[in-house]
């Protein structure tokens, strides 16, 4: 059994590796907000309750408001900033063509749990879409646009998107 | 109490420090558990233990890992049932095609928790050791006969779940105890089941939730399972109810007078989700419907 | 219909959302300054209380802790959350101050009673717990209505029986006693509104910095910029150009960022410590602290003659406050002019209390009083038609105002298609063939409407005085220059538009500059929604400066009168011979870059105020059809259909988003969201999302926006204002459409399930 005080961790964000040395009770938010200044990555509610903190870890769409850094240590963490290499990623070009991004806060969050559905889902119904997104919080779009993005980036990644 | 008042003024925004344990066996666990009782905390999702950190509604001395105990996160099944572990995640029942023909009131309760992401970090087990009594998550696997295994320190028990809760946030867990196993006995051939709720939103705990699970030989029910959440400090098995509807070839008439008898079962609250008279009374509409639904599908 | 623009009605995508799509845009919450410290608020956990004694030695001595300060630290001046102290309209209405920095008595749980400053947030916690306050607790009063009654708790010395302010419609008209003797039918209704909160997911957060030279910068997301800088200067006691206001990237306004909160505690601690302080609210802080939209308690009364007419109308309204003003005196009284101001009616008279509790302030929420008081009106003029055996969208069409009359806000109407609204809107949602229709069964369904008339800014009540500057870079580009932040209403991009159209060149040319009071000509700030239409104004009438020179200095070159030529597709040509011409590039380079000692800048300078006869109101009409399960009295809003006159839709998709987000809220606000505090303690329980519940993706309907697009004749192209109206009429249009369903009236918000199924047992029985 370990106990552990402080430690310096490897994660990868990104692609990229990063040493923080942390303390158990530093959620993975603030590694990535304070520690990397990754800010991509938005705190909301800080409750779990609106996923605009939503970051990929290998793939799996988490809570990093609610997630202690320490438990991800090693492994592979996706933020906004690491979505696309150069330019935009189809998921942030439909979300921008489509007028899905007003005030943008919980844009890094949403952005990246389509980009989960889509990994898992290539091909969604509306109400499909609705449904995977149904925890992530947008107080200014009312949704129409948002849905309407991720349909046009299933379509635009099928096309030989990404 | 407001996370205000209970800190004599102010809003926290970081966790409180704490010490952190990563223990590797559940003897392990176990033991750090018993050595420091009520002052230790399980971690498994995070999703409800976190931001309780954050919000000091629990500040607890000891925080015990179960990440890298090996073995946790599983669905299996035989010809008996279905078991998972600690770990499993909410999203891994959803999406088991098993727990989808055969468990169809799990399905539907881990289907309708709206948020992804509390599926994909939360899991099944951190839901029941909650205890909130609006679990659906609780309600189904109350109408689906479900048994946990309790491992402790020196030794396992294993308990039906109607004798898991205890009252708001309190579990039958005695010191050093963690839940090891869910498991659920394979339904009957003849059974159906059925999964309802009410909510504000659809991402919001239940005002109401029901699970019903009916058994038919020859049109006649042999076995009836009436479960509610949200009407009592715990879930609840309305056994009246049940009692009204084995034996017998339900009908509506019967399914109206069960249901009226599961809804005097209930110990009904007023707070800031609904009021006691509405939960009373819906308890009613819904145990109806869901009995209606279950008895449908087990027809067919 | 009108002309053909380049770029003014295209659907265009905002050149400031893909930074938001990547996560580079910096807010509030993500900027860091060298040796910044972390501020935090010590707040009281009782909702009334004297502060006695405030012990801050302990907390200063901990390590990490920078600075510890309470009122006598601070410099003690009364301001209003709102400005409104300070004198900012030709009438001169003016709020009274009634808040320090740091409470000088603690009035609501939350109210700040001392701050810190410190290296990190868990040192800032600490040093928090350390301070011991010694509070007399006080009884208390959480709602308006007992806080009326004799022997109520006392908030404010001033304020006898806690009312803060009495205000009577200005705008009264003729006899209403006389008025409903006359009337045929009258219908009346008490209706209550809750205090929606606004819900923004980016927390309050500011910070407060000072440079050697005293030169005080204040980031933060506030809507009025120039305003908050008027009002730090005052309580600082600094000329205005040693304060500089920085907005930058803003997750989420809708009107809770009018006000003032945590602005100049950072200041304050900054000045202490010498050091930049940023303060983060928590979302339960900000639930606690951030001001909500007003809750009303109101009659209405409408005096109708047989045929229809509407003769004399009454509103009389109870305004909850909370702890201090905030903006509840406007939004109150503003109240008295939405609701009476958009059916013509000769008798008419009201007034409003505003009424202190000690809960949370109420100050400005999207809608800006219309939202709650259109929820009674609207449902009145249903109960009128009924009782006259009209159709309630022939009620409204006999009654709605026509161009030429005065608007809400007594200013002759320019424009107004309200008309096209009710109709287009009643055909999409089939109105003949669903409303008023016999239901059956379990689950029933029913169709409503509701209509409002909204601003373009809030003139005459405030000056709406906006600046632009235009000016062109060698590339042929602009810089525009205006001060709105990007709260995410897609203002940067509508002002594009207007500035591009008019110079010929494309969106692409427009840099925005903006977000800093140091760098932008004045601006009232965004709110009202005003920033199309004044800012807008501004910007085209920069715009066209700049293209004056433009001109000129192109005439100069192709030896051309500047009338005879145009501007189009980045290229200056002569109209007469189109093939003659120069690019805007080459005619710009020319003129920086002139050899002769002649050269000159090619830009535009201006300033819009609007008068009396420029400013027109936009209008809308809803339709939800929704269906009632009789069981559980749960409604489900099927569709909403919202139909806009805003004139000219400068981006249409745009407007689409501000009327999706608008029916978001307004569902929001009809169904679900509960501004809910514990009577027992004075806590406020729907502190984050886990309690204040908002629509989700799979709350929202089927939706669909039917943009009138027909040009008003003074605003920029022929725009209005839309940030506001798509909220207005959502929660009565609901409401309606329960009746038509199942024949019962819920009067007070939200209309929950509880509600819906206790009024159908009374009808039944």
């Amino acid at each position: 059994m370990r106990k552990i005080e402080k430690e310096t961790v490897n994660f990868i964000v990104n692609g990229r590796k990063y040493q923080p040395t942390i303390e158990p009770w530093v959620t993975l938010a603030e590694v990535l907000r304070d520690y990397l200044d990754l800010t991509g990555t938005k705190v909301s509610c800080g409750v779990g309750e609106c996923a605009s903190c939503t970051v990929l870890v290998d793939g799996n769409p988490t809570l990093s408001c609610s997630t202690l850094a320490i438990t991800v240590r090693d492994k592979n963490i996706l933020t906004i900033e690491g979505l696309a290499k150069d330019g935009l990623h189809p998921i942030q070009k439909a979300f921008v063509d489509c007028g899905a991004i007003q005030c943008g806060f919980c844009t890094p969050g949403m952005i990246l749990t389509t980009k989960a559905l889509l990994n898992e889902n290539p091909h969604p119904t509306r109400e499909e879409v609705k449904r995977f997104l149904a925890g992530n919080l947008c107080r200014c779009t009312g949704y129409v646009k948002i849905i309407d993005a991720v349909m046009a980036a299933a379509e635009a990644m099928s096309k030989g998107g990404k | 109490m407001s996370q205000l008042v209970k800190l004599s003024g102010f809003f926290p925004r970081v966790l409180k420090p704490f010490e952190y344990f990563e223990p590797e066996t559940i003897g392990e666990a176990t033991q750090i558990l018993s050595r420091y009782g009520d002052r230790a905390k399980l971690l498994a999702g995070g999703v409800d233990l976190v931001p309780k950190l954050r919000r000091r509604l629990l500040i607890p001395e000891y925080v015990v890992s179960l990440q890298w105990i090996p073995g946790l996160d599983y669905i299996k099944s035989n010809g008996d049932g279905l078991k998972f572990g600690p770990l499993t995640l909410l999203r891994s029942l959803e999406l088991s095609p098993l727990i989808q023909r055969d468990y169809l009131a799990l399905y539907e309760a881990v289907y309708q928790l709206a948020s992804t992401q509390v599926k994909t970090t939360g899991t099944a087990v951190g839901n029941l050791c909650v205890a909130t009594p609006a679990s659906d998550i609780a309600v189904a696997l109350f109408a689906l006969r479900a048994q946990l295994r309790i491992a402790g320190p020196s030794s396992e028990r294993t308990i039906p779940i109607e004798d898991f809760f205890l009252g708001v946030g309190q579990t039958a867990l005695q010191s050093g105890e963690m839940v090891a196993e869910v498991l659920v006995p394979r339904p009957a051939a003849g059974t159906g089941q059925a999964f309802l709720k009410l909510v504000r939103t659809a991402a919001d705990i239940a005002k109401v939730n029901v699970a019903v699970a009916l058994t038919l030989a020859d049109g006649i029910c042999q076995e009836a399972r009436v479960a509610l959440g949200s009407v009592a400090s715990t879930t609840i098995r309305a056994g009246k109810a049940e009692e009204m509807l084995k034996g017998k070839a339900i009908d509506q008439r019967i399914i109206e007078e069960a249901a009226a008898a599961a809804a005097e079962e209930t110990r009904t609250i007023t707070d800031i989700r609904s009021t006691a008279e509405y939960r009373r009374e819906t308890s009613r509409v819904l145990v109806k419907r869901a009995t209606g639904k279950a008895l449908e599908r087990a027809k067919s | 219909m009108g002309q053909e623009f380049a770029f003014v009605g295209k659907r265009l995508a905002q050149a400031d959302t893909p930074i938001k799509a990547t996560g580079a845009a910096r807010y509030a919450v993500d900027i860091k300054l060298p040796g910044m410290l972390v501020g935090k608020v010590l707040r009281s956990p009782y909702p009334h209380a004297r502060i006695k004694r405030i012990d801050k030695s302990k907390a200063e001595k901990l390590p990490g802790v920078e600075a510890v300060i309470t009122l006598e630290d601070t410099p003690k001046i009364l301001y209003a959350s709102s400005f409104r102290d300070l004198p900012m309209a030709p009438s001169g209405s003016l709020q009274r101050a009634d808040e320090y920095i740091l409470a000088d008595k603690a009035r609501y749980v939350g109210d700040a009673v001392a701050a810190v400053a410190a290296v990190n947030e868990r040192v800032a916690e600490e040093a928090l717990q350390a301070i011991k306050v010694e509070y007399e607790e006080l009884p208390f009063v959480t709602h308006p209505r007992d806080a009326i009654k004799p022997g109520a708790p006392k908030l404010h010395d001033y304020a006898e029986n806690n009312i803060a302010a009495r205000v009577s419609y200005p705008l009264a008209e003729g006899d209403v006693e006389k008025g409903f003797q006359e009337s045929d039918v009258i219908a009346e209704e008490s209706f209550s509104v809750t205090k929606q909160s606004s819900g923004h997911m980016e927390t309050q957060t500011t910070i407060g910095s000072v440079d050697p030279t005293g030169k005080v910068t204040c980031y933060s997301p506030c809507q009025l910029s120039f305003p908050l800088r008027r009002g730090l200067a005052k309580i600082f006691d600094l000329p205005e150009g040693m304060i500089n206001v920085v907005n930058p990237f803003v997750g989420g306004s809708f009107g809770a960022r009018l006000s003032v909160y945590n602005e100049p505690i950072a200041v304050a601690l900054a000045m202490k410590t010498h050091s930049p302080v940023k303060i983060e609210y928590s979302m339960e802080e900000n639930f606690t602290c951030v001001h909500t939209r007003t809750g009303d308690e109101y009659t209405v009364k409408m005096g109708f003659k047989k045929d229809g007419t509407l003769h004399a109308m009454q509103i009389k309204i109870l305004t909850w406050a909370g702890a201090y003003i905030g903006r509840a005196q406007l939004a109150g009284g503003i109240m008295l002019f939405w609701g009476m101001g958009h059916y013509r009616c000769p008798n008419k008279a009201g007034e409003c209390e505003v009424v202190y509790c000690n809960t949370t302030p109420s100050a400005a929420m999207r809608g800006y009083g219309n939202p709650e008081v259109m929820w009674g009106v609207e449902q009145v003029m249903d109960m009128a038609a009924e009782k006259l055996g009209m159709d309630p969208l022939e009620l409204r069409r006999k009654n709605i105002k026509k161009v030429g009359e005065p608007s809400n806000l007594r200013l002759p109407i320019e424009s107004t298609y309200l008309e096209d609204c009710i109709k287009a809107g009643a055909e999409s949602i089939g109105w003949q063939e669903k409303w008023g229709r016999k239901k059956e069964g379990l689950k029933r369904r029913g169709v409503g409407v509701a209509t409002m008339m909204h601003c373009s800014g809030a003139y005459p009540l405030l000056i709406e005085h906006s600046g632009a500057i235009v000016k062109f870079n060698e590339d042929g580009s602009i810089n525009l220059i205006v001060n709105p932040g990007s709260p995410g209403t897609h203002i940067w991009g509508t002002l594009s538009q207007i500035a591009v159209e008019e110079l010929g060149i494309y969106p692409e040319d427009a840099h925005i500059v903006t977000g800093e009071t140091d760098k932008t000509l004045f601006d009232l700030g965004s709110h009202a929604s005003r920033s199309t239409f004044v800012t807008g104004s501004a910007v085209l009438m920069a715009a066209r400066e700049a293209r004056g020179e433009l001109l000129e200095w192109a005439g100069r070159m192709l030896g051309v009168s500047p009338d005879e030529l145009e501007v189009k597709d980045r290229r200056v040509y002569i109209k007469a011979d189109p093939d003659k011409g120069l690019s805007v590039s080459e005619v710009v380079r020319s003129a920086m870059w002139d050899m002769k000692g002649e050269a000159m800048n090619i830009a535009g300078k201006s300033s819009f105020a609007p008068t009396p006869t420029s400013v027109s109101p936009p209008t809308a009409a809803y339709f939800a059809e929704v269906e009632v399960d009789t069981e559980t009295g749960e409604v489900k809003v099927l569709k909403l259909i919202t139909a806009v006159d805003c004139g000219t839709a400068i981006n249409p998709m745009t407007v689409e988003g501000q009327c999706e987000g608008g029916i978001q809220q307004g569902i929001g606000y009809a169904l679900t969201e509960d501004f809910f505090v514990n009577k027992e303690t004075g806590v406020l329980e729907s502190d984050n999302f886990t309690t204040y519940k908002m629509p989700g993706s799979l709350d929202m309907p089927e939706t669909e926006i039917i943009i009138i697009n027909k040009p008003d004749p003074k605003g920029p192209f022929g725009a209005k204002g839309v940030a506001e109206p798509g909220l207005v009429g959502i929660a009565p249009a609901i409401a309606n459409a329960i009746y038509d369903a199942v024949g019962v009236r819920i009067t007070d918000l939200p209309i929950t399930p509880e509600k819906v199924l206790k009024a159908l047992k009374e009808k039944q029985s």
